[in-house]
């Protein structure tokens, strides 16, 4: 079985649940909406209506692909850790206080908000790391109670340190224009976020596939026992690949406050963009090279369900519904009757051969 | 008289390929002892699945009393009277006897289970199939032959009329297979049948009525008691005479290599598992080690791996106290493992076979520079171990979790074996391992030794300790009770007794075995 | 300080704290129920969401006991779903959590946004109801602690009541019934349960449906009695503290109910403080209950790892 065929496989399978996730589209947009075809048709084709709505699904995007980039590492790890909305917070602020201090007036602070962001969320992903690690702690609980603790601290510190009072408190004042991402193309979101986040899936994919480092996080997360056996450091591990994700949710809060989107930090930054990584983890079965392209197709369908809840009557919470059900037909292994006969056609089963990418 | 049961033209082939049984006949009468016997691999564990209804036959039929039954799920197979003791028990470890025999069948007191009633139902079955028992201990505190008498139980519990157990002398000590003897006998006369599988064929001709032997998959014999010799079932069952012999050791000089002192690990619950263990290993020397199984092997490989901390004393390899030291130094400094289970300790089912090789060797400069991998070298190393241990994979990116028992065995061997290490525990080398594959890991066991190895070997196969061994020691209750070295004196009878803690060597005839 | 101790101590605060503790108890004994058998289950924030937002709309237009059934039942169905994706279909019992969690913040928005005719936000347009209160002023005629007790007692929902009943109902149920004892085996060796011929799926299953059927009570009381009316994401993390409670109760219905009690009480603190202590940040109050999840979660867990 050669490289190829494994690829052929994994676009089969993220096409057929793309297929099913606009089925269930459908499906809701027929009960839900008064003029259905229209409804569909903003949904479908909103993204590509103009040059501002493509730049926001690219950016989208790129936020998606570290999102998912950061639970893929975990994931990966065999971990359950789901900190990422925390350290994209705790991360955002600490990016926003660097712009908006006095050395926001030079470019420099891009550079040094992003490295001082995953500094700050990568302190808040080893918590839970190290919890686990010495006191055996349930990661999950752990993780998800310092999303809701750093979410507080965070407008704590907004609205005490950095909030202007034109806001009522709940935004600051706009970043000076050295302390945004520059726009690649003019009055779009498309900024250098975008090349921020295929570094950093670069530099993830390197690390798992090319370095001692990486090969000892996947043997942990396939045998724990067997790591150890080997003279893996395991909790080194998994403490480690819990900080270097929350390095990346914290870069992910920097692109946020940073980038053209939003330029400023404001209560609720984030949206719960973050989880929607969890989707993108699974979806790509946790591989830093599929993530990009399954972030770029999910990211259409929720720039798409954005448009349908600001143009026609269907909300836009309806992707959470469709998100739901992608991850449940994805994680689940049964075959549909035309799978297994395409399987037979094509001979052979997936599962036999490791992933070396 | 008609048969009790018959299995007629069975066939059965797993969907990975491998075709277990192969239009297999057997015949059961009534009241009788009858074993099946065979080599690792020959099809016996599929053909008692699939009579107790876990396992699906491809074709063939089975017949109780004449009539056909079929049996699509052991809840099935227990209706029809059948019960079967497996090798590994399923027993809940925190409830008692009397729960772990009830359970799925308890009596009720209105919407109460009513304990009492249960507890003396037990102890009432247990007095009279002479499988004495305490039925409100919890399972988990009972040694391994008293767990195997609550299985039976629950057999009995569910009024089965034929009994099928699985490799139950696996487990147990010469003394305690007395014992359940005299419990099989006891079924018998009062009109239960016993059907079981075995390979240690002394025990097998002691208790049987009759003996059907399979080879590959197929049923090549059936023995009557009176016809039954060792060496005649032996080569049934292998087909050739068989001679699985390791050479000793060369006698001459045998530095030491590995001085344990006062060694003390404690178990999973806080009891000592070794107390006090003194022992040196020599290179170019095999010590085995004979124990019944939780005796505290498993416990003394985890800890001297790694895998387990050390209470007390020390483990000095060349020298360097191991035992405060991490699992890579340790390898570093020369230690190999063969686990005890390959599945869950020696391999990462879902990673391939060259990452798996390399797993050990992440700090050697051949395969990892700068932290960065060489896969060009990795894979190379990979091919070359695959060809030499002859493991059958269709290349080194396979993962390694479909490779079979003994070509994943072969892996770990290999890994193992290509680090040259000074100390090599291994554990169960050959369990769930095909004939061809077993004397393959022997003879690279007793190569490495050759080598300079000090190996540390234990078994719950008393013959393979016998074959590969030049020093013995008996481990009973985690201390060393005998030491001997392997000359053709030593039987398992012998070994049986200290093992199960009957008799103890005096001091000075151990010491010359332990030095 | 002072003040806090004497809040801490008074027989209102008790009767806040047993409001509070309510919602998440019937979450937490869910929870333990199926992983007692196995099944984590971290669905029950979303359960509870989804129960919730299903008693409002139902007990719009049916008395109030329709309304909390629906919860119940809604919950229940959850847990089918959850039952047949990660049993039959074999997917990750954590992922298939989490994927109702998602569908449940989505979709519970959606389906307000029809049922209000447009509101996001809240249930205010529906006349919704609310659960009952159980009135115990009898017990003012107890002499000397008569009018401390009905503070403390009265008033409750009737669903406290049956939470109360529940604890002791599944404690029963898990070490005196057969039931309970597969129920267990399952949990701690399913090996052993299937070759006693049960199967564990099965149980596998009643343990999710219940644990759903509870959350959706959980989320129905939420909605029905601690608030009165739907609010977006106003399960708030409770069905994760509920999932703190389970692990801290050591797998125990009495341990469970103690611990969901434990954070009940420090939400009712978090709620008192901002008026004994108003120069402390209302965010850093906020953030007590999850604080207290967090260290107890590591303390206890600890203390197994030693022992």
């Amino acid at each position: 079985m050669t490289n190829g065929k494994i690829f052929l496989d994994e676009t089969r399978r993220i096409l057929f649940a793309a297929a099913i996730a606009l089925l269930v589209a459908l499906v809701i947009i027929l009960i839900a909406s008064k003029a259905p075809l229209e409804t569909f048709q903003t949904f479908i084709a909103g993204p590509l209506s103009s040059k501002r709505t493509v730049g926001n699904w690219i950016d989208d995007s790129a936020k998606l692909a570290l999102a998912g980039l950061a639970f893929s590492l975990v994931f990966q790890a065999r971990q359950f850790a789901l900190g990422v909305q925390g350290q994209v917070y705790a991360g955002g602020t600490v990016a926003a206080a660097i712009a908006l201090s006095p050395l926001g007036l030079s470019w420099v602070s891009i550079p040094v908000a992003a490295i001082a962001a995953m500094i700050a969320g990568a302190f808040l992903g080893f918590i839970p790391g190290y919890a686990k690690a010495k006191l055996n702690a349930n990661e999950i609980v752990s993780s998800l109670m310092l999303n809701y603790i750093a979410y507080d601290i965070a407008n704590l510190f907004l609205r005490l340190y950095l909030a202007s009072p034109k806001s009522g408190l709940t935004a600051s004042e706009a970043f000076p224009a050295s302390a945004v991402y520059p726009a690649f193309i003019a009055r779009t979101r498309i900024d250098l976020g975008v090349v921020l986040a295929l570094g950093a899936v670069a530099i993830v994919w390197f690390l798992l596939y090319r370095t001692a480092w990486g090969l000892r996080l996947r043997l942990t997360g396939h045998n724990a026992r067997f790591a150890a056996y080997s003279g893996i450091r395991s909790n080194f591990i998994m403490v480690s690949a819990m900080t270097a994700s929350g390095a990346i949710g914290g870069l992910l809060g920097a692109l946020f406050v940073q980038g053209q989107g939003f330029a400023k930090i404001v209560v609720g930054f984030e949206g719960g963009l973050s989880f929607e990584g969890i989707l993108i983890a699974i979806v790509a079965r946790n591989r830093p090279l599929a993530i990009p392209f399954v972030a770029l197709g999910y990211g259409y369908l929720r720039q798409g369900a954005a448009l349908m809840g600001y143009r026609t009557d269907v909300p836009a919470e309806v992707i959470g519904i469709v998100q739901g059900i992608v991850i449940l037909l994805v994680a689940s292994s049964f075959t549909l009757p035309g799978r297994a006969f395409l399987n037979r056609i094509m001979g052979g089963s997936s599962a036999a051969r490791a992933p070396s990418t | 008289m008609k048969p009790f049961l018959e299995a007629i033209g069975i066939d059965k082939t797993y969907p990975g390929g491998v075709h277990a049984n192969k239009n297999v006949d057997l015949t059961v009468a009534h009241s009788e002892v009858h074993a099946v016997v065979g080599e690792n691999g020959a099809g016996k564990s599929t053909l008692m699945k699939i009579l107790f209804g876990v396992e699906q036959p491809n074709a063939g039929e089975i017949r109780l009393d004449g009539t056909p039954i079929t049996l699509h799920s052991p809840r099935a197979a227990i209706a029809h009277g059948i019960g079967m003791v497996f090798q590994h028990f399923s027993l809940v470890p925190s409830f008692t006897v009397a729960e772990n025999v009830v359970l799925g069948v308890e009596p009720r007191n209105g919407l109460k289970m009513d304990r009492k009633r249960a507890a003396e139902t037990v102890q009432a079955l247990a007095d009279r199939f002479r499988l004495p028992v305490d039925v409100e201990a919890p399972v988990e505190r009972l040694p391994v032959g008293q767990q195997q008498r609550v299985e039976i139980l629950k057999a009995l519990y569910r009024d089965a009329k034929l009994l099928i157990l699985d490799e139950p002398t696996a487990v147990l000590a010469p003394q305690e297979v007395e014992e359940l003897f005299s419990a099989i006998r006891s079924l018998t006369a009062q009109g239960r049948t016993v059907l079981f599988i075995a390979h240690k064929l002394p025990e097998v001709i002691e208790i049987s009525n009759t003996i059907s032997v399979m080879r590959a998959g197929q049923m090549v014999g059936r023995v009557d008691k009176k016809d039954a010799t060792e060496a005649g079932l032996a080569r049934m069952m292998v087909g050739r005479d068989v001679a699985l012999k390791v050479t000793r050791a060369k006698p001459g000089d045998h530095p030491h290599l590995c001085r344990i002192s006062g060694l003390t690990i404690k178990n999973d619950r806080g009891l000592d598992a070794i107390s006090g263990m003194d022992i040196v290993l020599r290179a170019g020397e095999i010590v085995g080690i004979a124990a019944v199984e939780g005796n505290g092997q498993s416990e003394l490989f985890e800890a001297i791996g790694g895998l387990r901390p050390v209470e007390a004393g020390s483990v000095e390899l060349n020298g360097v106290d191991i035992v405060a030291v991490p699992v890579d130094q340790r390898r570093d400094a020369g230690l190999a493992h063969i686990p005890e289970d390959r599945i869950a300790t020696g391999s990462a089912g879902g990673a391939s076979v060259a990452e798996n090789i390399v797993a050990t060797e992440l700090e050697n400069e051949r395969f990892v520079r700068h932290g960065l991998l060489d896969l060009g070298a990795i894979r190379k190393h990979a091919v070359e171990l695959i060809e030499r241990f002859s493991v059958r994979v269709s290349g080194p990116d396979a993962a390694i979790g479909t490779l079979s028992g003994g070509n994943m065995q072969k892996v770990v061997v290999a890994r193992e074996l290509s680090s040259d290490p000074k100390l090599l525990l291994v554990s169960h080398p050959t369990r769930g391992v095909d004939l061809g594959a077993t004397e393959f890991i022997w003879q690279r066991i007793a190569l490495a030794r050759d080598a300079g190895s000090a190996v540390f070997l234990t078994s719950a196969d008393l013959s393979e300790l016998l074959s590969l061994s030049d020093r013995m020691i008996v481990l009973y209750r985690g201390r060393i009770v005998a030491a001997f070295s392997n000359t053709t004196e030593l039987t398992p009878e012998m070994l049986g007794s200290y093992m199960l803690g009957f008799a103890e060597q005096p001091v000075h005839e151990r010491q010359a075995a332990l030095a | 300080m002072n003040e806090i101790f004497d809040t801490i101590l008074s027989a209102a605060f008790v009767a806040a704290v047993i409001r509070t503790t309510t919602p998440v108890l019937f979450a937490s004994l869910g929870g333990l129920l199926s992983d007692l058998v196995g099944s984590l289950n971290v669905a029950l924030e979303g359960m509870m969401l989804i129960g919730a937002l299903t008693a409002v709309i139902v007990s719009a237009y049916a008395p109030w006991y329709v309304g909390v059934l629906a919860g119940l039942a809604v919950g229940g169905l959850l847990g089918a779903l959850m039952a047949l994706f990660h049993l039959r279909f074999k997917a990750d019992v954590i992922l298939v959590g989490f994927a109702v969690n998602i569908i449940a913040a989505g979709g519970t928005v959606t389906a307000l946004n029809y049922a209000t005719g447009g509101d996001k936000g809240t249930s205010i347009n529906l006349p919704s109801k609310a659960v009952p209160s159980l009135d115990l002023s009898f017990l003012d005629a107890i002499p000397g602690i008569g009018p401390v007790l009905t503070q403390m007692f009265s008033g409750h929902s009737y669903l406290t009541w049956l939470a109360v009943f529940l604890v002791f109902a599944i404690w029963y149920f898990l070490y005196r019934t057969p039931e309970g004892l597969r129920f267990r085996a399952v949990g701690e060796y399913p090996a052993a349960a299937e070759a006693a011929g049960i199967s564990p799926n099965r149980l596998r299953t009643y343990g999710l449906v219940a644990s759903g059927a509870l959350a959706g009570l959980g989320g129905a009381q939420l909605a029905m009695f601690n608030f009165v009316g739907f609010t977006r994401d106003m399960t708030a993390g409770r069905g994760f503290i509920a999932l703190g409670a389970v692990l801290l109760g050591r797998r125990h219905p009495v341990g469970t109910a103690i611990a969901a009690v434990l954070f009940g009480a420090f939400e009712a603190l978090s709620i008192a403080l901002p008026g004994i202590l108003p120069r402390v940040p209302g965010e850093v109050i906020h953030t007590i209950p999850f604080v207290v999840t967090v260290l107890a979660l590591m303390l206890s867990s600890k203390r197994r790892v030693t022992a």
